[in-house]
């Protein structure tokens, strides 16, 4: 994976995001684009966390909505909300919407936490380590098993 | 020799000879006399022969060859097309692909040497070799008759044109020199193909293999006129050989060894008479006398070539004259096509100008819709200019499409091989009969249908057709048959895949998914003959009583239908018991950009391919009857399902309905359904894009689109409501 690869220098970049009151992170490695919120075109009977598609530069891109994903309330479009475009495989490019994005930070291997997978909580099944960075705690996503259809 | 660079080419020439070797010796089978075909099998095997062998692939090469071997017998006559022999050769041809898959896998032919086949192969000939002395084969003939003659120094033949070859001092001296050694000298005469046009590579394959065998201590003309091609249809050489009791073996294993290479018509080899090197006598006399009807030997290479082929005029003419003939009636005979002129491309090259013209054409939509909403604004030479664009995007669309268009026969030419195999597998007599083989379709969808297709044939040939005695029993024609029909219908490509077996038994297959547990008896009660029959499409549902070799591994009609389906098409069966079924095979021409009808539901924008749209009706809202509890309206003498897209798409209701319904009646095949819409907004030329692996929906929507003002619309899948 091109993340892991980068642990050579031992550091790995995130964007931090807020969703609701919490700071998510997103491997900087798979991110294509972030673009501001635009019209979606819902799609009947798909995954209700799938708020549709989008048109991105002449590409079809579904977008999802993280919050629907991990059983949090649903999203509430205001004019920080942005979605991210993430490419975990190529050629399948993916929006998620979230709230807010804060920057970028660039963490040490030393501050990234692992964290074992509690099958209980829905929203932890989607984190695979914890970084810490000027004291604040930042979830760091794993975004495999964000595609992996569990609905 | 780096040949890497032309394996594309190889793989791709070499299906074609295969594809062509097998139509042929199936049209063989049904006319053993059928001389035009007999000369086009020979011909197709040659050239595949000489291609492996460019290629380095011998074991490719040496079962070419002894299949050339058996068709050159058949050709003079001296070799009756029987059914074995038939079957050896198909036997061949499969091993044949086998070779060339592990080329195409792994640019090595493998390691078999398919010893079996040869074996045969040589046994069919070897069954020859008695009417073989008879003199039926002519070259042959001549050649040991030129052979005995030139060990008495005579060589009447006049193919040997070593003979007269004109030896210097020098050269005698080495002559000499080599049999005082104890070697022996053989002169070799080659006779490359008419219209060979590396004949200098030819010459030099030669050398290089006869070189295994002993050294070459002269060549006539000389190396170098031979590498500049300064020479006709022939060249001689001599070579300083090993004496051994068996120098017949060992010229014989020269001729064979030069006339293995491609191109090469013929090869005369015979020990050279002491008389060529004598030292102190004059040649042109000698030889002249050697070669006794010579009359005027020359002193010259040059002359004596002229010479020679007036004088040869007799034998090789025959053979020469032998050979355009032959092209022509091939030609004729096996109906192949005039080849046109041209170019190899790349497939991806081709998806990406698609794209590109997908690209064009969310360009040109863009443009259109600002000129339609800043209306009045622009001069009448911008919107002149706004057609002339939209024209000119649709033709570029057009000839991309066409571009990638290909006839389906690439794919249903291997079928008819496929029955008659099947035919001696199941031992059922059956026929197939196929029509529309140059309906095109995108080449993607043509990659794809193969398997489909011949899963659907052996289907039909295995569960399908009845057996022949009970067939009789019935009153049918002894012999099946199965059809196999393409054609075009508006925006799709029809496959037809009938036969006139026995038809899907509704009754074993209910009774049969019920012990299986798929329904309940009440649900079976219940269903129509429709619904069971769509039940053998069920992932799974075997319906072979006996699992053979042919079908019924449990891999059925489910993967059939998912192929299909992810080509964007679907697949029909309509079947009478006792008379026969019919699976209907319905596949988009184009799969990137088609025509639509844009409509709006509320304030959603749905895009429906024109294709499938039969009319659009302002339906009262009166109209609209209840059948068992759906909605109808009777339209022209039709009762038409009435789907409300609102409540398909989870849309909310209108809280009024409209006095007057917007119905777009759509069909697939011969079923017909209409969608009621709010608006119509009007026709479009839409690209279509993929909603991408991670959203699934239930099939509904088969694609999202962008619109000119860059809004995204999505596909109404009418198949899939249908």
């Amino acid at each position: 994976m091109a993340a892991n690869q980068i642990v050579e220098s031992g550091t790995r970049q995130f964007i931090v995001v807020k969703i609701g009151a919490e700071q998510f992170g997103i491997d900087i490695n798979y991110i294509d684009n972030i673009v501001r919120m635009q019209k979606i075109t819902r799609i009947p009977k798909a995954q209700h966390y799938f708020k549709g598609v989008i048109n991105l530069r002449g590409e079809v891109v579904p977008v999802m909505s993280i919050r629907l994903k991990m059983g949090l309330e649903d999203d509430e479009f205001t004019n920080v909300t942005r979605i991210i475009i993430v490419k975990i495989e190529p050629q399948e490019a993916l929006g998620i919407i979230v709230d807010e994005v804060k920057e970028v930070v660039t963490l040490e291997q030393s501050e990234i936490e692992r964290v074992v997978k509690d099958s209980r909580e829905e929203k932890s099944s989607f984190i695979n380590g914890i970084g810490k960075h000027n004291g604040e705690l930042i979830s760091l996503f794993d975004l495999n098993s964000i595609i992996v259809d569990n609905a | 020799m780096d040949v890497s660079q032309y394996l594309e080419i190889f793989i791709d020439e070499t299906k074609e000879h295969l594809q062509n070797l097998n139509d042929c010796i199936l049209t063989l089978e049904q006319e053993p006399d059928n001389m035009d075909t007999v000369n086009e099998i020979f011909r197709a095997a040659h050239s595949l022969k000489g291609m492996a062998g460019t290629m380095g692939y011998k074991r490719m090469q040496k079962l070419t060859h002894d299949m050339e071997n058996v068709f050159q017998e058949v050709r003079s006559g001296n070799k009756a097309v029987s059914a074995p022999l038939i079957d050896i050769v198909f036997d061949c041809l499969d091993a044949l692909e086998s070779y060339l898959d592990n080329i195409q896998n792994s640019a090595d032919e493998g390691t078999d040497d398919n010893q079996a086949i040869i074996d045969r192969l040589n046994q069919i000939l070897s069954g020859e070799e008695a009417a073989d002395s008879t003199g039926g084969q002519e070259e042959a003939a001549q050649e040991t008759e030129a052979g005995q003659k030139s060990e008495e120094g005579s060589g009447d033949a006049g193919k040997e044109k070593f003979l007269d070859v004109v030896l210097n001092e020098e050269e005698k001296k080495e002559f000499q020199d080599q049999i005082a050694k104890g070697l022996q000298i053989i002169g070799v005469t080659v006779y490359v193909e008419e219209g060979c046009l590396l004949k200098a590579a030819r010459a030099f394959i030669v050398f290089k293999s006869v070189e295994e065998i002993g050294e070459i201590i002269k060549f006539s003309p000389s190396s170098n006129d031979i590498e500049d091609e300064k020479f006709d249809n022939y060249f001689s050489f001599f070579l300083a050989v090993k004496d051994t009791d068996n120098l017949e073996g060992t010229i014989e294993k020269i001729t064979t060894t030069a006339k293995n290479v491609s191109e090469i018509a013929d090869a005369f080899a015979a020990k050279i008479p002491e008389s060529m090197y004598a030292a102190g006598i004059e040649n042109p006399e000698e030889a002249s006398n050697e070669a006794s009807k010579d009359s005027a030997s020359a002193k010259q290479g040059t002359a004596v070539s002229v010479q020679e082929k007036k004088k040869n005029g007799n034998a090789p003419a025959a053979n020469n004259g032998n050979k355009p003939a032959k092209k022509n009636t091939g030609k004729q005979g096996s109906g192949k096509p005039v080849v046109s002129r041209t170019v190899r491309v790349d497939i991806e090259k081709l998806d990406a100008l698609m794209n590109q013209v997908s690209e064009l054409i969310i360009a040109k939509n863009s443009l259109v819709s600002i000129s339609n909403v800043d209306g009045g604004g622009q001069s009448q030479g911008f919107h002149d200019q706004i057609e002339y664009l939209e024209r000119i995007t649709t033709n570029i669309h057009e000839s991309v499409m066409k571009v990638r268009m290909v006839p389906i026969e690439s794919v249903v030419n291997k079928y008819p091989r496929m029955i008659r195999d099947l035919t001696k597998k199941l031992d059922k007599k059956m026929e197939l009969y196929m029509t529309g083989e140059d309906t095109e379709l995108d080449r993607t969808v043509v990659d794809e249908i193969g398997d489909p297709l011949q899963h659907l044939l052996r289907n039909s040939a295995d569960h399908g057709l009845e057996p022949n005695d009970v067939r009789v029993e019935k009153g049918k024609p002894e012999v099946g048959s199965i059809h196999l029909d393409a054609f075009q219908e508006g925006n799709n490509v029809i496959i037809e895949v009938s036969d006139d077996g026995n038809g899907i038994d509704t009754e074993s297959v209910k009774n049969k998914a019920i012990e299986r547990g798929i329904i309940s008896e009440e649900q079976a009660e219940a269903m129509s003959q429709k619904e069971i029959i769509d039940l053998l499409f069920l992932p799974s549902f075997s319906m072979a009583k006996k699992i053979t070799d042919v079908s019924g591994r449990g891999v059925g009609l489910d993967v059939v239908k998912s192929k299909i389906e992810s080509l964007g098409g679907d697949v029909e069966v309509k079947s009478v018991l006792g008379e026969g079924s019919k699976f209907t095979i319905r596949l988009p021409l184009t799969l990137a950009i088609i025509q639509a009808l844009m409509v709006t539901i509320r304030d959603e924008k749905y895009a429906i391919a024109l294709g499938s749209i039969q009319t659009i009706e302002d339906v009262p809202k009166e109209d609209i009857k209840s059948v068992e509890a759906k909605e109808v309206i009777h339209l022209r003498g039709m009762v038409i399902p009435i789907i409300r897209m609102d409540k398909i798409l989870d849309i909310p209701p209108k809280e009024e309905e409209d006095s007057n319904l917007t119905v777009v009646i759509v069909h697939k095949g011969e079923n017909f359904a209409g969608l009621v819409i709010d608006q119509l907004i009007g026709q479009q030329e839409i690209v279509i894009k993929s909603l991408g692996k991670y959203i699934e929906n239930n099939k509904i929507i088969s694609g999202a689109t962008i619109l000119g003002d860059g809004e995204v619309a999505l596909i109404i899948d009418v198949n899939a409501l249908i």
